[in-house]
């Protein structure tokens, strides 16, 4: 797997690629903690080259959003069908402080509208 | 499998008990499903609870040395997975998450996704998971 972190619209990017597993989900989660120390109440993570998750990488994903809940939301960009299904069953879209982005354009979008506020 | 009988799947690979091993478990997953033809989202759902009982075992199989068997095996239209480990399976609970970073969302996704979920425990130590699906039924999880 291959974690990059970049911006975009000024909120920090995680951009994932690969296979999420218990075996190298601690990689997601550290970077996670470090864009998270930086104090952005936003943060994103690109789903949309990664082709397996399993809850190592949900914990990940839960653990970002523990940390901004009533402060933000933990954008994901681009999950696969097999990624949606799974945040499905764990509970991920019920949760305010999650959100999901078909894309990018979608992702700066929303970035937008919180700007406006 | 559009009615056409499953051809017999007997086979089994053994891997340290690493998580650094969960790759190779996936893709005889991948393999297995191929030959019974099974379509993408039955074999992404048996690789998920694969994996998690896999990882499962590897938290409590005392040691990486220490191996993990993952056997495949059609009876009937029935597929079984089952992962035996040298430990004992260890249920999620809050407090357990907290020291060891366990996620304790992996029980919860093998029930979900799975046709029946056994756990079996040897007298003399050693557990086995049976995950098992119907091959005749469409993926079990449509949200």
């Amino acid at each position: 797997m291959d974690v990059q972190v970049t911006v975009l619209g000024g909120i920090p990017l995680l951009e994932l690629e690969g296979d999420i597993d218990h075996g190298n989900s601690t990689l997601v989660e550290s970077a996670l903690r470090e864009m998270l120390d930086s104090g952005s109440r936003l943060v994103l993570v690109d789903l949309t080259h990664v082709g397996y998750m399993d809850s190592g990488g949900i914990s990940a994903l839960f653990y970002g959003i523990r940390r901004l809940r009533e402060k933000g939301w933990l954008g994901v960009i681009g999950p696969n069908h097999d990624l949606s299904r799974l945040f499905e069953l764990v509970g991920l879209y019920a949760d305010p402080s999650f959100r999901v982005f078909e894309d990018r354009p979608a992702a700066q979008e929303a970035l937008a509208e919180e700007a406006g506020r | 499998m559009n009615g056409a009988r499953s051809p017999n799947i007997n086979q089994a690979i053994i891997v340290k008990a690493d998580t650094a091993q969960l790759g190779q478990v996936r893709r005889f997953v991948e393999e297995v499903g191929a030959q019974l033809s099974l379509d993408h989202e039955r074999v992404f759902d048996l690789k998920v609870a694969v994996s998690e009982a896999c990882a499962n075992a590897v938290e409590h199989a005392g040691g990486k040395a220490t191996p993990l068997k993952v056997c495949a095996c059609t009876e009937g239209e029935r597929l079984t997975f089952t992962v035996s480990d040298s430990g004992r399976f260890c249920p999620p609970c809050p407090s357990r998450r907290d020291r060891l970073g366990i996620s304790g969302l992996g029980l919860p996704l093998m029930v979900a996704l799975m046709d029946e979920v056994t756990f079996a425990h040897a007298p003399g130590g050693g557990t086995t998971v049976r995950l098992s699906v119907l091959l005749d039924h469409g993926p079990s999880v449509h949200p």
